[in-house]
Order: structure tokens, then sequence, then C-alpha cells
């Protein structure tokens, strides 16, 4: 029979354990700027939301759900009863998700190769092509969408070089259209898809490419069948990284997008400013957020659901 | 026996100007159908790089490569019949074990059912049956082994090669997969082309072997010829223990050479071909550990003095001081009441008839 263990001396004192009842005190810095700076914002635009609007900005404190109302339907100014539905406020959600996806898209596309190209080089050299990718955060956002609309402009780089060889007989509008938003967003998240896809890239097992080849690929399926499953989850960090800053883009649109062409983040900016319904801005920047968490959750979800079917 | 594999005037050279480095130097190669034949030598000889040239990883600087007769020495990996047994598998991590053997078979275009029954006949000859759906993870370095042969087979290429296949496992598990190999490779008929720096590997499992130091072939043999007949310095020493004696030459005639052996005893030694010392030149004589007997003092060919001994189980490896100061080793046969000689006493060395070399240097 096994003897009972001696339980004279009592259990004895865990260190570990024991400390654990300060150690959570380390992340209270972090806690409190994460309650000030994330959490209280995001709460008063909450509330803001169901408040009515104030004469000159700002908010009246009694309850109304006329903000979010109106980011969906409109009442005819003369006929209160007449309800439709805010068309132009749900093309802005339209135009701002497909931006995004389209942003998201060709970044992947420019940024495979890139990240294939400097995943390639010598080892000794990579570190000079991550460096020059970065290149672009050196200047301001704001200074580089700038020199952008500089280009595009009807008379500025592009279209007068276009103009004076003769493939076009006048300026064509580059400016202020989804085009423009796209460049100028392409360009700016490029280096958010180029990184990801580099770390992937950089574990890739180059025998596994090896021993597609030999296995009679060509080198198109073994990129199809070996590279790109082996790199996905480089594609879906980059893409996380590119379609959330892009769905809240607000100086790219503002500046290369112009009145006529905006997304949701200089939709929301109006409601604060000129609109002076900050009531509707904060149901705006409500609905943004629901958009953001809708399409993680179904991008985790994607990605988890496939990772669980192949364990199964 | 045709010839499945032919390389004549082979040679690699990476990079370019000062800094290229010649990886292989006119490798001239005939390989017949069916054999298990060895690439073997230290790392570094160039033995990976052929295999990679004529897996067509590596294109030749130079030379012809041709397998079962077509010139190949142009054409991609995806156009040789020939498949590759990685040195760590590079089993497709993302597929499952049946995926990884079906493979080959898909890019071929082959129809599933088609697909489905050579996967299954596969798992079958490799004993991973139970395996299929598992991921490589998930399953031990052996079976990775297994399923790697698996995968590389299943087309039934022409030619198989392996890359140092059996180095990642442990002693045990490697002799079971050498038996493994040998019972494949009768069971396909595939020839086999196979690097490996592990001499007793090469000479347990191949039909010929090629000893390759600094990009070329030194010696290209069966295992009996490259072990008993070795023709170069680096080959003898390369393949076993050998013991070196530098020795003049006392007298030649048709049938080789005779040599003062340290003490003053003369030897006959055979001659390679080609070589014709004169008389009084030194040269390098080789003979086996195990070819040599202990005698009575002065009853042998030359004397020793005793300077340790190694037991190792089945036979003990004495170390000897010969008359002029050269070493000795003496491989002698265990028995129960034969017990070690003491060091510093004197004994007596018998050479075997016939077993002393002189090699070229």
């Amino acid at each position: 029979m096994a003897t009972p263990p001696d339980s004279a001396t009592g259990p004895e004192p865990d260190p570990q354990k024991e400390s654990h009842g300060w150690k959570w005190l380390l992340s209270t810095p972090a806690l409190l700027v994460l309650l000030v700076a994330a959490s209280g914002p995001l709460m008063i635009v909450a509330v803001y939301s169901f408040l009515s609007p104030g004469n000159v900005g700002g908010v009246e404190w009694d309850f109304s759900g006329d903000g979010w109302f109106r980011v969906f339907f409109s009442r005819d100014i003369f006929d209160p009863e007449n309800v439709s539905w805010n068309w132009a406020n749900l093309n802005v959600f339209w135009r701002t998700i497909s931006l995004s996806l389209q942003t998201t898209l060709i970044c992947a596309v420019l940024g495979f190769p890139t990240a294939w190209f400097i995943a390639t080089r010598p080892p000794e050299r990579r570190a000079l092509w991550l460096f020059l990718i970065t290149i672009p955060f050196w200047t301001n956002l704001l200074i580089r969408t700038f020199a952008i609309q500089e280009l595009l402009r009807g008379n500025g780089l592009i279209n007068t070089i276009l103009v004076a060889t003769g493939i076009v007989d006048e300026p064509l509008q580059l400016l202020f259209s989804n085009f423009a938003i796209l460049l100028g967003m392409a360009y700016v998240f490029l280096p958010l898809m180029v990184l990801p896809l580099y770390a992937a890239m950089d574990k890739l097992d180059f025998r596994l490419v090896e021993a597609g080849y030999d296995l009679y690929a060509s080198r198109v399926r073994v990129l199809w069948h070996v590279i790109l499953p082996l790199v996905k989850p480089g594609f879906v960090a980059g893409s996380i990284l590119v379609f959330i800053p892009s769905i809240g883009a607000y100086v790219t649109p503002r500046v290369l997008g112009g009145g006529r062409t905006m997304m949701l983040g200089n939709l929301i900016a109006l409601q604060f400013g000129q609109g002076r319904n900050w009531p509707l801005g904060a149901a705006l920047a409500m609905v943004l957020l629901i958009i953001v968490m809708a399409a993680l959750v179904f991008y985790l979800r994607a990605v988890n659901g496939e990772e669980g079917k192949r364990r199964g | 026996m045709s010839v499945e594999i032919e390389i004549t005037g082979l040679g690699k050279i990476f990079g370019q100007g000062a800094a290229a480095f010649r990886a292989l130097s006119d490798i001239n190669l005939s390989i017949g159908t069916g054999e298990f034949f060895t690439l073997l030598g230290p790392s570094g000889c160039g033995k990976t790089t052929l295999l990679r040239v004529i897996a067509g990883f590596e294109s030749p600087s130079m030379g012809s490569l041709k397998i079962n007769g077509d010139e190949v020495a142009a054409k991609g990996p995806n156009a040789r019949p020939v498949n590759t047994v990685f040195q760590n598998y590079a089993l497709f991590p993302h597929m499952s074990v049946a995926q990884n053997i079906g493979f080959g078979l898909k890019m071929l275009g082959k129809p599933k059912a088609e697909i489905d029954s050579t996967v299954a006949e596969m798992l079958r000859l490799v004993r991973m049956e139970a395996m299929a759906d598992r991921k490589p993870s998930e399953i031990s370095g052996g079976q990775q082994q297994r399923v790697a042969l698996a995968r590389a087979l299943a087309p039934r290429p022409r030619v198989l090669l392996l890359d140092e296949p059996l180095s990642a496992l442990d002693l045990k598990l490697r002799k079971e997969m050498q038996s493994e190999l040998k019972r494949l490779q009768g069971e396909t008929g595939i020839t086999f082309v196979f690097v490996t720096h592990d001499q007793e590997e090469a000479l347990t499992m191949s039909d010929r072997i090629a000893v390759m130091s600094a990009g070329r072939i030194l010696q290209c043999g069966t295992p009996h010829d490259i072990y008993h007949a070795p023709t170069d310095r680096f080959v003898a020493d390369f393949i076993g223990d050998t013991n070196f004696l530098t020795v003049p030459v006392a007298a030649l005639d048709d049938q080789g050479a005779t040599v003062t052996l340290p003490g003053g005893a003369q030897a006959a030694a055979r001659l390679p071909e080609g070589m014709r010392p004169v008389t009084g030149e030194e040269v390098t004589a080789v003979i086996r550990p195990e070819q040599a007997t202990l005698a009575e003092p002065g009853a042998g060919d030359m004397d020793g003095v005793v300077e340790t001994s190694t037991f190792f189980g089945t036979d003990t490896h004495i170390h000897l001081k010969l008359a002029d100061g050269q070493g000795f080793v003496l491989r002698r046969q265990n028995t129960a009441d034969l017990a070690a000689p003491d060091p510093g006493s004197t004994l007596g060395i018998a050479l075997g008839a016939g077993t002393l070399r002189i090699l070229k240097d």
C-alpha cells in the first residue's frame, strides 16, 4: 500500500504562484493607456450616437435614434412621413468596402513578386531591400499624397507627357476618381503586404520547391500547389493589415478622391465638421467599427475553419 | 546490362572569374539499368552536386548527360524520368501522406482512379497504410523517410536519386532502412543512385561505388574491388582502415615488385597498372589491418613493439611500432582465452601472401 505523502510540513510555498498576486500591476500602465485612449473615446462615440445634434456641433443630452436612422434612411424635407433608403450613404459604404477589397487585391498581386524577389536575394542583401521598402514611411503621408496629386492633375506630369507626345488630345480626368484613390492607397499600404509576405517566404523551405519540380510540376503548378499554400499565412496577415486601414482611410480619398468620391472616413469627418451632426457621425463611426469587426471575424473563421478541416 | 545513365566529360563550375569554384571536373560515368550505384566521398567532394546535376537542379557547365539514351543536360527536373529522395525528405507540410505520394502522378495528369490505386500500392510497399491521412508533422522521422521514398517511387521513375537519405536516422533505424532500400530496389527494378559519406553503408548496399574527392571520381568499382584493390591513396585511406608503409623497392619482375620491409626482410608487393618504379625508389605500400597475423618474434616478415591494444569485442586492434619507427595496426580475431598482448613486448608480424600493394602517388 502506498503511504500518503507526509503533509505535516504543509504545502511547499510556490514562489511563482505567490508572485502572481502583484505581477498584474506591471500591466497597469498599458491598461490605463488603452482605457484612456481607446476604450474611453469609443464609449463616448457609442453614447453620442444615441444623442441629439447640437445647433453648432456637439450634442444635446437627450436620447434619440435619429443618428442611427439617418445612417441608412432619409426623410423627405417637405414630407417627413416619406422615408426612403439613404442611397448617398449606402453608396459610400459600398465604395469603401469595394475600394478596400480592390486595394488589398492590388497589394497582394504587386506584393507577392516583390516579396519573392527579396526572399530570393542572398541573405546579406535582403536587409538592404527591406530597408528600401520602408523608404516611403520617411515622409509625411499628406506630402506623399499631394505629390501623387501633382502627378495626376489635369496639367500634371502624366497628362503633360501624354498630351505632348500626342497620345491623347486633351488631359485625362485622372484625379478625383476611384482610380486615383486606388493608386494612392495601394502605394501607401503596399509595404504592409510585402513585409508579412516576406516573413512567410523567408521561412519557406526551398527544397520543397525543388521537390515540386522534381515531381513533374511546371513552374506555374509549383507556385500554385506548393508556394502559395505555404505562404498563405503571410497573405492572411498582409490582407488584414491592408484591408483595415483602407476601410478607415481618410487622407488619401480626401486628397485624391475630392468631394465626389468620398469614402467612409471622409463622410464621418464631414458630419463632425460642416455637417454639424455629431450623432450621425458617431453612428457612422460605429458602422465602420462593425464592418472592420465583421471582416476580421469572417477572415479568421475562413482561415481557422480550414485549419480545423485539415487537422480533423 | 543496358546503360541507364551515361555521363561524359561533365564539369560544373560555380561562380565566375576569381570567385569561380570547380565543383565537378571531368566526370565520366556509366550506370547500368537496375544497378544500385553509390557516390561515396567526404562532405564537399561534389557527390551531392553530381546528384543535383543528374536530377536537373543544377545544369552542367560542360559535358553530356544521357538518361536512357536521351540527352537531358538542358532539360528541367520536371522533364526527366528521375525522382529524388531528399536528405531532409522535403515532404509537403500542407498535404497528407497520401497527397504527398500522389503529387507526382497528379502533376503527370494521371486519372484519379490510377493515382488512388498507385498511392495505395505505394503505402503498402513502404508499410504506411495506417498513416495515409496523417500530416508529415504527425509522423516520426523514420516514417517520413518511408513516405519520401514512396513519393519518389510512385511515378515509376527510371532512376531514383537518394541524397544521404539515412543520415538523419538513428543507427538501428538506419540499418532497418538499409535493408528496406535493398528490398524496394529488388521489387521495383529501378536504378538507384545513392549518395553517402558513410563507407560502411556504401560497401554493404552497393553494386558499384564511385569514390569522389575534390570534384573528381578517383575510383569506380565493386565494393570488393574498392576495398581490396584501391588504386589511390585517398581511396585506400577513406575506405576502411589501412596501414601505409613507406618502403624502398628492392627488385622488379614481371609480376610486381619486391620491397624491403622495416627490419630488412623482403616481401612481394603488387604494382598498380602503368606504374614502373626504379630499384631503390621509395614507394607507398598498403595492407589492411586484418590481412596481417601475429607470429613469434623473428618468425614473421617484420617485428614490432606493442604500444597499445584496444578491445572491440569481436577483435582487438593492436598498435605496433616497427623497427624504423613507422606505426602499424594489426586486427586480431578474439577468442575467450586470448589475452591482450603486453605493451612493450615485441611480436612478429606475418603479412598474408599477395596482400601488400603499392599505390600510385
